[in-house]
Order: C-alpha cells, then sequence, then structure tokens
C-alpha cells in the first residue's frame, strides 16, 4: 500500500517539490529496504513487476537516499551497475551534494523526519522504521568504520549505484527479492539497536511491538536441554537454593500475621494473600495455627469437638465446584442426611442449614489458589462468593496470578469482603504446576508425552500394517510441509499482524507452517490404497489420537489438519525407523 | 494432602501440638491485645448502631412506598387484575448495593405486608426453565433436587385430585402452594435487570401474566440505568401487560455523605478518622466501589487496625484506673511524638519539676493523660462541629459551589480549614446576608448546636426577630455591606474616568441590623480561629485520630501485579539476600545468584514480543553458569561442588521451572510465529 502511493507519488512530482525533498532524507536506504518488507508476498510480485517496468521513481529515491546516507561505498557491487548511469550521476550533482548532504546535522534531520512524518501519515510507520535505523547507524558509522562494510554490501545490492540521476533506464541492483531480503534481515539484525533502557512501561511496549521489530534467531533448542520427568525430578531432588533462609525468613515473617489474620477473620473479613511463590507452606502452617487457636477457645476447650476447616486446593485439576461444596456440606451438616444433587439448591441447602442452626465457630474454608484455571469460571467465583459473605464462613484463600483481582466484579467483591495481604514467599510451585509438562506444552513439543520416538514405535508395533503405512504417510506429508515452510519460519497461519506482513519473505505461503490438511491426507492415504472409505480412514486416525500421537487442529480458515506433534529433526529420524521396519 | 482436592483438615498425628512459635524478645508484643480489642468491640458496636439507623433511614423512604405500593395493590375480589402492578426500582449504578438493598426491602414487604418475597438474579436465571424453577422452589421454599422431584412431587400432586403430574417448572405448584398458604400476593423482585436476557423477561412477563388471574405476582425490578432504558428493552406487548411506577432510590453518594456525618464527623466519635485515610476512604468511593457495605468496612478495618497495633490505645478505656495499665502503656504514650514535643515544650518554658514526673511517675501520667483525654476529645469534637457548623452555613446561604461536609470535614481535620478560601468567602457572604436569610441561618444554627458554642445565636436571634418585626419596608433588611446599598458611580474627569463607590444611605433599621449581623460574625469568627485548630498540634493526637494510609491502602486496594513484578524484577526487595544486593549505581542487575524465575524474568523484560526460548535459554545458562564458577573459586558453596553436568542439568532443570512459571503467573503463552517462541503477555508497570 504505502509503496505504492509512494511510487505514484514519486512519478507524478519529481523531486522538486519540497515534500518530496524532505521525505526522502528520512527514509534512507534502510527505509527503502524497510518497505520492501512491508509488503505482502503478492503485493511484493506487483510491486516488482512495476519496479522493472516503471523503475525510475524507487530508483531516484533510493539513490538519492544513499547519496544522504553517505556512507563510504565499497566497489565491490559496482558490477551490477552501467558504467554509464554513474557517470551521468556523477556529472549531474556529484561531488557536491554528498558534501552538503554529509554537512547536514542530526538535528535538522531528525526534524525534517518528524515533520515529514506529521505530513505523510501513512507512511509514518516507515518512517519511524526508517529514523530509527539511521540513527542507529549513524550511531554506528561514527566508530566503527569497519563494519559498515557488510551494511554497504547490502546497500549496493538494492541500489547497485550510489547516486544515479536519471536511473529510469538502471535495472534494480538485486533481480530477485529473496536475495535482497535475506541480505537485508542479516544486515538489520546487526544494525539493531540495543533496546532503549528507561522507556516508561507504554514506550516500552509499544517499542517492542513495533512492526517488524521483533526480530529472533532461529535457533531452536536441542531436545537434550529440555528434561524429561524423571530427569527433572531427579535433578530438582539433589538442588538446593542459596535462598533457602532467606525464604524460610520471609515465611517467618508472615507468620508472624497470623494472629492479626485470625483477629480480621473474626471481625468478618475475608482473607486473599498474594505475591510470587507458592503459597501452600503459608496456608497449611496458618491452617494448623488457627486449628490450635480454636482448639483452645470456647467451644471446643476442653470437649472433644474439634473445630472445622475445610481445604480446598484449587491447583488440582479437576476440582469442581461439586467437589468443594460436597466438602464444605460435609462439614457443617451431620452425616447421613441426603445433600441435593443440584450445585444451586445444594449452595442453598448449605447457606440455610448455616443460618438456621449456625455452627459454634464460623466455618474456616482455605482454597489454595482461588484463581486457578479449574476454579476461574464465574459461576465458581460466584458461588464461592455467596459462600465468603455468609458470616457463619470464613474464606482464606490464595491467589496467584498478578491479575486475579479481574475476576470479581464490584458485587462479587463487595460479597467476599476480601482483606488483601502481600504474602511473596519465592517458594516454587512446586505441586501448583508440572513445569515438564507446561514448557513442553509451551514449546509445542506434546508429544514427549507418549515417551517420544519409542513410544511411537512401540505404540505402532501394535496396530495393523494399514496403519503404520498411514502414520509414514502422515510423517512425510508433515516433512515435506516443513521443508516447503523452511526458509521463512515466520510464517504464520493466520498472517494478520503488521509485522507478519512486512517478515513475510516473497514466496508464497506453502499451504502453512504445521501439519497436514486432513482432506489431502484422506486422498493420499486412498491413492496409497491405506484405506478405501473415510469411515475407515477416521477409525485408523482414531488410534493415533488415542495414543496422542498425533494432534488434529483448526487453522484460521478452519480447515483441519493433522499433525504430529514432533520437531523436523525428530519426524526425520522417525521416518527412516519406519521404513527400516517396513523393510524388515 | 497436596494433590487431594478437597477435604475437611485434621492436624497430623505427630504434629497435633505444633510447638507454639516461642517468643525470643522479652515483651510480648500482644501484650493487652485483648484489652484492647474489647475497647474495639465496644467502641465499633456503637459506631455500627449509628450507621445501621442510617441507612434504614436511608432507605426508609422509598422503602415504604414500594411496600406502600405492593400492599395497595394487592388483588380484591370484585376488580379482575388486568395488568401485572410493576415497581421499577431505580436503584443506580452501584451494583454491589443492590443485593442488600433487595434484602431490607424483602423484610420491610414481608412484615408490613402478607406477602410472599422472592428476589431472583440473573446468575440464578440464565433461561426461562431454570428461572422457574428456582422461582417455584424459593416460593415454596421447597429443598429438593432431580432425584427426589420424582417421588416426593409425584406422590404429592399424584394423590392430588389434580390429575397428570405437573413439571417441576410448571406454576401450578406456587398455585398449590398458594391454596395452602394464602398470600395477599407473591412479590418477585428482580434484583439485576439489566443482566437478564431480554427473551426471558419477556416470556415471563407473558407467562406471568396469563397466570395473574390464579396468582397475585407483584413485579418489582431492579434497575442501575434507567427506567426508559428499560422499557425499551421489552416489547410493547409485554408492556401492555404491566402497570408500572417508578422508585428512586437515594443514590450511594447521598448515603455515603449521610454515614460520614454519622460516623466519621460526628462529634463524639472516638476515635477519629484522620483526614488523610478519610480522603482515601472517600477516593476510593467515588472512583472504584461506590458502595455503602464497602464504605463500613474501610471504617471498621480503620478501627480494628487502630486498636490492634497502637498500645496507648489502651488508654480510650471507659472509667479506666490506673491498676488498669500496665507500665509498658506508660512507656508506649512517652513514646508518642506529640508526647516528646509537649515534654520538649514544658523544658523550654522551664518547667522541669512536671517533666520529670511525667517521665518517671506512672501515676502522675496517668493523671495528666486521663485530663488531657478530656480536652483532645472536645477539641476534636469541636472541631466536627465547626465542620459541621461552616457546611449548614454554607447549606442556609445557598453558597454555590455546594461543598459536600466530608470535604469540609477532612479540611478541616488536616487543618487546613481555617486560612482556607472557602471559610472566607463564606464568611464574607454572611456580611452580606439580608435578614430573612440570616434569620434562617440563625434558626438552623440553633436546631443544630447540642450545645452553645459561643455564638449565643439565640440572643441574636431575638434582637433579629424585634428587628425585623419593626421593619415596615416590604422587602429584608440588609446589612450595610450588601451589595445593593452600593452604587458605583462613574464620572469623567478631565478624560479620565474615576469609579467611586457609594454607600446608600441606610436605615436606622438596617443600621441596627448591620450591627447585628457584624456581632454575628465577629462571634462566628472568633468561634471558627477557637474550633478550628490543627489536629496533628494536640497531645496525644496518636489515640484519639487514625491517620495510617499504610496497611489500609494494601489491604483493601492492593496491586497484586505490581508485587510480582518487583518480586521478578528486583528479588533484593523481598529476599535481602547479600548476594544479590542492589549495586548503588544501578537500579538493579541480573545476576546469577538471583532465583531463576528473576532471573528469566529480567530478560523477558529485555526481549521482544516474541522470544526465543532458545536464547532465552543460552543467556540464562550464561548468567547462571557465570556464577556458579565464581562461586567455585570462592568455594563458598559444597553443594556447587557437584560435577559440572550436574550442574548443568540443575540449570536446565531450573530454566524449566522458571519457563514454567512464567506460564503459569500468564506472562508469556506459546506462539505459532516460529519453532521453540513463545509470545510475551505483560509488560512491567503497565
Amino acid at each position: 500500500m504505502t509503496s505504492a502511493k509512494r511510487k505514484r507519488d514519486d512519478q507524478g512530482a519529481e523531486d522538486t517539490t519540497p515534500r518530496k525533498l524532505r521525505t526522502q532524507p528520512a527514509e534512507d536506504e534502510n527505509d527503502s529496504l524497510s518497505e520492501l518488507q512491508v509488503q505482502t508476498p503478492s503485493r511484493r510480485g506487483r510491486g516488482l513487476l512495476e519496479e522493472n517496468g516503471t523503475p525510475r521513481s524507487i530508483l531516484k529515491k533510493s539513490g538519492l537516499a544513499n547519496e544522504f546516507n553517505a556512507t563510504p561505498k565499497s566497489n565491490r557491487r559496482l558490477t551490477f551497475t552501467t558504467p554509464t548511469k554513474a557517470a551521468s550521476k556523477e556529472a549531474s550533482n556529484g561531488t557536491p551534494t554528498i558534501v552538503r548532504n554529509a554537512d547536514r546535522s542530526a538535528r535538522r534531520k531528525s526534524n525534517r523526519s518528524l515533520i515529514d512524518r506529521t505530513i505523510n501519515g501513512e507512511d509514518s510507520e516507515d518512517a519511524a522504521l526508517g529514523e530509527e535505523d539511521a540513527l542507529a547507524q549513524q550511531i554506528l558509522s561514527e566508530d566503527e568504520d569497519g563494519q559498515t562494510e557488510e551494511r554497504d554490501k547490502e546497500a549496493d545490492a538494492q541500489e547497485a549505484i550510489p547516486v544515479p540521476d536519471t536511473p529510469s533506464k538502471r535495472p534494480r541492483g538485486r533481480p530477485k527479492g529473496t536475495g535482497k531480503n535475506q541480505l537485508a534481515a542479516k544486515a538489520r539484525k546487526e544494525r539493531e539497536p540495543s533496546p532503549p533502557t528507561e522507556l516508561p512501561a507504554q514506550e516500552q511496549y509499544f517499542w517492542q511491538n513495533r512492526p517488524g521489530g521483533n526480530k529472533t534467531s532461529n535457533n531452536t533448542l536441542t531436545s537434550q536441554t529440555l528434561l524429561n520427568h524423571d530427569e527433572y525430578f531427579d535433578t530438582m531432588q539433589s538442588y538446593v537454593d542459596r535462598h533457602e533462609p532467606e525464604k524460610a525468613f520471609l515465611l517467618e515473617l508472615h507468620s508472624r500475621a497470623y494472629s492479626q489474620w485470625i483477629f480480621e477473620l473474626e471481625e468478618g473479613f475475608n482473607i486473599c494473600l498474594y505475591g510470587y511463590g507458592s503459597k501452600r507452606a503459608i496456608t497449611s502452617d496458618f491452617t494448623a495455627h488457627i486449628y490450635q487457636h480454636l482448639l483452645d477457645q470456647a467451644p471446643c476447650k476442653g470437649t472433644t469437638k474439634t473445630p472445622k476447616i475445610v481445604v480446598i486446593n484449587g491447583y488440582t485439576p479437576n476440582v469442581t465446584l461439586k467437589d468443594v461444596l460436597a466438602t464444605i456440606a460435609s462439614a457443617i451438616i451431620p452425616k447421613g442426611l441426603k445433600l441435593p444433587n443440584q450445585l444451586s439448591s445444594l449452595l442453598t441447602y448449605i447457606l440455610d442449614s448455616l443460618a438456621r442452626d449456625p455452627p459454634p465457630h464460623p466455618l474456616l474454608v482455605v482454597i489454595n489458589s482461588i484463581d486457578s484455571a479449574n476454579l476461574r469460571k464465574s459461576l465458581v467465583q460466584s458461588t464461592l462468593a455467596s459462600l465468603a459473605a455468609h458470616p457463619s464462613i470464613n474464606l482464606l484463600c490464595t491467589a496467584d496470578t498478578p491479575n486475579f483481582p479481574l475476576l470479581w466484579d464490584v458485587g462479587l467483591r463487595a460479597q467476599f469482603r476480601f482483606l488483601f495481604h502481600d504474602a511473596t514467599t519465592f517458594a516454587p510451585y512446586s505441586v501448583e504446576i508440572d513445569p515438564v509438562e507446561i514448557v513442553n506444552d509451551l514449546l509445542g513439543r506434546s508429544g514427549r508425552r507418549i515417551g517420544g520416538r519409542d513410544g511411537i514405535g512401540f505404540v505402532l508395533r501394535s496396530l495393523p500394517l494399514n496403519a503404520r503405512a498411514l502414520f509414514r504417510i502422515i510423517v512425510t506429508e508433515q516433512i515435506k510441509a516443513a521443508y516447503m515452510d523452511d526458509g521463512d519460519h515466520d510464517e504464520d497461519e493466520a498472517p494478520t499482524a503488521m509485522s507478519q506482513s512486512k517478515k513475510n519473505a516473497p514466496r508464497a505461503p506453502a499451504g502453512s507452517s504445521q501439519g497436514v490438511v486432513y482432506r489431502r491426507l484422506f486422498h493420499k492415504a486412498r491413492d496409497e490404497f491405506v484405506c478405501t472409505s473415510e469411515v475407515a480412514f477416521r477409525t485408523l486416525l482414531k488410534e493415533f489420537h488415542d495414543h496422542q500421537m498425533i494432534e488434529s487442529k483448526k487453522d484460521a480458515m478452519g480447515t483441519e489438519r493433522l499433525l504430529v506433534p514432533f520437531r523436523t529433526e525428530e519426524l526425520q529420524m522417525l521416518l527412516e525407523e519406519l521404513l527400516l521396519e517396513n523393510a524388515f | 494432602m497436596d494433590t487431594k482436592k478437597c477435604y475437611v483438615y485434621a492436624p497430623l498425628e505427630q504434629e497435633s501440638r505444633p510447638s507454639k512459635r516461642q517468643r525470643t524478645s522479652k515483651s510480648d508484643p500482644h501484650a493487652g491485645l485483648s484489652e484492647r480489642l474489647k475497647i474495639y468491640s465496644k467502641t465499633w458496636a456503637e459506631q455500627e448502631k449509628k450507621v445501621q439507623s442510617t441507612l434504614e433511614e436511608a432507605d426508609r423512604a422509598t422503602q415504604g412506598k414500594i411496600v406502600d405500593f405492593v400492599a395497595a395493590n394487592a388483588p380484591s375480589e370484585d376488580v379482575p387484575r388486568i395488568s401485572i402492578p410493576t415497581g421499577l426500582i431505580v436503584a443506580g449504578p452501584s451494583i454491589a448495593s443492590h443485593g442488600p438493598y433487595f434484602e431490607r426491602l424483602g423484610r420491610g414487604i414481608r412484615d408490613v405486608t402478607n406477602s410472599s418475597y422472592v428476589v431472583l438474579t440473573s446468575g440464578e436465571s440464565p433461561n426461562l426453565k431454570t428461572f422457574l424453577k428456582t422461582l417455584i422452589n424459593k416460593i415454596t421454599s421447597r429443598v429438593e433436587d432431580d432425584d427426589d422431584e420424582e417421588d416426593e412431587i409425584g406422590r404429592s400432586v399424584n394423590s392430588s385430585v389434580r390429575g397428570p403430574k405437573l413439571l417441576n417448572f410448571d406454576l401450578g405448584h406456587v398455585q398449590e402452594w398458594t391454596s395452602r398458604n394464602p398470600v395477599q400476593s407473591i412479590v418477585v423482585a428482580i434484583q439485576d435487570s439489566e443482566a437478564f436476557n431480554t427473551a426471558v423477561l419477556i416470556e415471563m412477563v407473558d407467562l406471568f401474566y396469563s397466570w395473574l388471574d390464579r396468582l397475585p405476582f407483584v413485579l418489582l425490578f431492579g434497575i442501575a440505568t434507567s427506567a426508559e432504558s428499560f422499557e425499551d428493552r421489552l416489547l410493547g406487548k409485554s408492556l401492555r401487560y404491566l402497570d408500572g411506577q417508578q422508585f428512586d432510590v437515594t443514590q450511594s453518594d447521598d448515603i455515603i455523605e449521610k454515614l460520614f456525618r454519622a460516623t466519621i464527623a460526628h462529634p463524639d466519635t472516638e476515635p477519629h478518622i484522620g483526614p488523610n485515610l478519610c480522603r482515601r476512604i472517600l477516593e476510593r468511593q467515588k472512583d472504584h466501589v461506590q458502595n455503602t457495605q464497602d464504605f463500613v468496612h474501610g471504617l471498621k478495618y480503620a478501627y480494628m487496625s487502630h486498636f490492634y497495633a497502637n498500645h496507648a490505645t489502651i488508654f480510650l478505656k471507659y472509667d479506666a484506673k490506673f491498676k488498669d495499665f500496665s507500665p509498658d502503656a506508660f512507656e508506649a504514650i512517652r513514646n508518642l511524638p506529640s508526647f516528646r514535643r509537649y515534654i520538649e515544650e514544658k523544658l523550654e518554658a522551664g518547667d522541669t519539676q512536671s517533666v520529670r514526673q511525667l517521665l518517671s511517675s506512672d501515676k502522675f501520667l496517668f493523671e495528666v493523660i486521663e485530663k488531657l483525654i478530656v480536652t483532645v476529645q472536645n477539641a476534636l469534637s469541636s472541631l466536627s462541629i465547626a465542620a459541621i457548623v461552616l457546611t449548614r452555613i454554607r447549606e442556609s446561604l445557598g453558597i454555590t459551589p455546594k461543598v459536600r461536609l466530608s470535604n469540609v470535614w477532612s479540611r478541616a481535620a488536616s487543618g487546613e480549614l481555617l486560612d482556607s478560601p472557602l471559610l472566607r468567602e463564606t464568611m464574607l457572604s454572611i456580611k452580606k446576608t439580608p435578614s430573612d436569610r440570616l434569620a434562617r441561618l440563625i434558626d438552623s444554627l440553633i436546631s443544630l448546636a447540642t450545645e452553645d458554642f459561643g455564638l449565643d445565636a439565640e440572643q441574636l436571634q431575638r434582637e433579629l426577630k424585634t428587628l425585623v418585626q419593626d421593619n415596615a419596608g416590604s422587602g429584608p433588611l440588609r446589612s450595610q455591606d450588601d451589595i445593593r446599598n452600593e452604587s458605583v458611580r462613574t464620572t469623567v474627569v478631565a478624560q479620565k474616568v474615576l469609579l467611586s463607590k457609594h454607600k446608600a444611605a441606610l436605615s436606622e433599621q438596617d443600621k441596627a441590623y448591620s450591627e447585628i449581623v457584624a456581632r454575628f460574625y465577629q462571634r462566628l469568627e472568633s468561634y471558627f480561629s477557637s474550633a478550628l485548630v490543627d489536629p496533628k498540634t494536640l497531645l496525644l493526637y496518636e489515640i484519639l485520630v487514625y491517620n495510617l494510609k499504610s496497611p489500609h491502602t494494601e489491604v483493601f486496594q492492593p496491586r497484586p501485579r505490581l508485587a510480582i513484578e518487583r518480586a521478578l524484577a528486583t528479588p533484593h526487595d523481598y529476599l535481602g539476600c547479600e548476594c544479590c544486593g542492589n549495586t548503588p549505581d544501578r537500579e538493579n542487575t541480573l545476576a546469577g545468584t538471583q532465583p531463576a524465575t528473576a532471573i528469566v524474568y529480567q530478560l523477558y523484560l529485555e526481549s521482544g514480543a516474541v522470544i526465543n526460548a532458545t536464547d532465552l535459554w543460552f543467556a540464562f545458562h550464561a548468567i547462571v553458569s557465570k556464577d556458579d564458577e565464581e562461586d567455585q573459586s570462592q568455594t563458598m558453596y559444597v553443594m556447587q561442588m557437584s560435577t559440572i553436568s550436574n550442574d548443568t542439568d540443575h540449570t536446565r532443570a531450573l530454566f524449566q521451572r522458571a519457563l514454567a512459571e512464567l506460564k503459569f503467573l500468564g506472562l508469556i503463552k506459546p506462539s505459532r510465529k516460529k519453532a521453540d517462541h513463545v509470545a510475551k503477555m505483560m509488560w512491567k508497570g503497565l
């Protein structure tokens, strides 16, 4: 979009208009680079055509920019140029321009670009980018002349000739977009200014989310880096944290507040503990403490009665509201009475029986991780709130995530009557989370769950031949797809983000990065006589699903894709094994 | 126990008697705590009583109207009902206070009329069927569930002559119930009408209308926006079935103001809430919660903190005896900043004798405190009264802009009021007040004053009355400062414009009136200057005024995200360890000694919106292993003397855990953009 527009502008008005003049210094070579990157592949193609057809506008611009940049040019790339053009350029506006441009102060430059950006609203993004890079380049070029070579190479690659004056006839230095892009990416990475420090948070957000601002390496973790469960727990067992004394001190510090918390609970408030670190140690210690405290108090003292405390571990997977209510009910309602089955009636039943015959001391409900994914549903939270609002129930809960107050609206918050206490412990969330599983999930290596390649081999051996064949087809197809995608890893299935379109390589997206399209796989399988009908195909796939050997997901277009959750290298090895096995 | 979902706590056998924590220090920090808490509960009980009565009073007017409405719409035999009587209760945007309001309303309706009253919320009524089930269960107050319903209802209904058994969402249940428990009307209150699905509301109205000949329904809708927008949501047909009347509930703003008057600004309050805290509570009310309940909680917590943490508050005990107090309590008094100031002042005055006694003799100190507390209390309560007087004056004179008592009071309590433009402006306008207004003002001041506060208002009132009676003129008397008694004359002398003010000639009566006004003004001025003291200068201010922001803010307005970010970005702040201490020149430094998650988090902060896990791992590894090497050279930690590979394993495990924790905290999520990449979710400080 931007480029097309600019081209038109350039064609229409020559560099004589003041606006244009102002534009160009701001968008130096980098800008034209980034501009190229902005284009979506299809646009890119058209742009190239246009450039080739009517190349003069872009070239002129880049030429001017280059002249402005005034970095020493390496002669290596001059092969790309036709000497005549160079000569004509020298003749027309050669050195004086360079000198003049070089004399321009940085301040003027930035001013210009600022003005320019305000004038050309739509170009602003590119301009901003260009400016950034220009600045960085300026800084870099000041002392490290040696490094400019890289840049020059790239610049030359693009412009082919330092400052062409009548560039209309000259072809672009680099005919292919790909090479340039790679070069550009490389040069850019090196030139990437170190992240500005001391930015206010919101600026940092925009800085880090700026289009094209995300340049990360293509490194991937080797499979040895991530430990599996056994290794992880083995290692963790022998690990001693050097901060143990400090953590113990933190716990001790929190324990000093116990009597205060008891007082607050007695006054009808509920307590919510937040902060970094697992707070189970605190809650369990506090539970023991308040148990003793209640045991020494009026209703229990001297009798065999014991205080009632219900503990709910919200972090346990598949804890349900039903469990919560049933446990609470079991604590306050004498055994033998039949409890209502429905949740809402169970809740009213609990509240009614509490109101009808209040317990000697409020029932303490301790909830570890009230904000865990299992308890986040609004029904759960509103039920907990109405429990907490009852004077005969005290609630002590912990919350782990930073944004947990968003769980509750004003109404719920009022019902909860929370007092919040910072209970940072720095303790590892050893029970709450399973690091191995989470990290595997996070990095898309859920395949490790079934025990890696060996596991798959094991399963396959127990399956009929055509199932093995199907699996081989899936793996082959996936590897093929991966190869087609190779080179532009950053391709996304949903190229929505701006940065996406900028980064996109000009090559047409090869379907998608992940998995094999269901339909295609089915046809392939039919062609190879693995199965005859879709029903049979489904049956075969189900077996894989059951063993978590494949995953099925919908992409942005809603097409179903099947995916073997392994990385390409592993897939290759897997394929080798499969082929070997088949050979036998 | 950790992996169980839910359980009833039972102490483990071996730790059935966990050793009580030993106090190493000699003095028990909780000495006298129970005593102080007794005082607290007594004090708070009084406050709570005031709060309750204020709240009830605030609702009373509208509630009375609603109850009357319900009573008036009881069906009579002769007149067939053609529409459902409907009360539209515009309860304002503070949805948090709607629940308690409808509860109180229900009590009122049940007490006065013979009605059945049920409140339904949107949460209980996702669709008509559930709505009806809940309604029926609530009205008939059956505790039943799906399994039992077969037998129970089945039996009861089947045994009746009614024939086929009713489904559990059939209003026939209600009809059957009313035949057994005759009620005047069935009041169905929809607490949060906005949150209801419109379709449910429309169907409900339809259904209720069709049952209207058998069941005496009265509908009450709680509305947070406006009655108009509520009507807009319903169909014309439904509207025809309803016979609406609107009730406006006192808005929480006004109630808060009333509560403020009854609690914080009440002259008899003790201890007082300080201006800072009070402002904070009010601001929170205004900006965030708008909920009377929460205001009361804030107040309660202030009282709790005051008595819990302040040893000296034990002297607030009623009819205290010297022997009630431990020497520690007196020490606490001697450590109060205001007491120190008092001693220093005494020293400067050369009163060494009493200083010595104050410092050495508890008995003497006790006597002084006893007297002082009364004086200070009086000073504080006259401060409150002065704030009320000022507000009252502004109200009766109609001075704009309106300033609420809460505002005036907190200014007074922080000692800013005496020199404030607010007071000056008010005093100036008193000078200009005509007689009719002044009479009203004095009347209201007399009605207000529980004791005479030196104005001698009644005498002024008498004089004013006689003067006004003698006044033959039609208009009220005007004082000499009244602008109507002034005219500005413009003269042009030698091409210069001269402005000159001229006082109109005052009549005798006006003169006499001016004299009264002047006297009133003077008295008022001296009253204000005597009453509006800066409470912070008072001795024992710390006991009688609770003005600490610290626990209050954190407890009610926590910043959990900040806490977590801080813990991770600068773990030293929490851990206070030597190894990760901050170097003075830089804010926070990455050190390999920091907890793994903190290191990864700080790397995370530095990276862009998408992070390569591999690079993160390399960076992490570099930081941690570098530090390990240093440590090994120093041989500080024996643990690290283990093999290198073990170290790397540890590092890997730690990295994995750190990454998992970041995911758990919601800081990162999987990214599909590239292999082994994660997306950043939160920016620090945003």
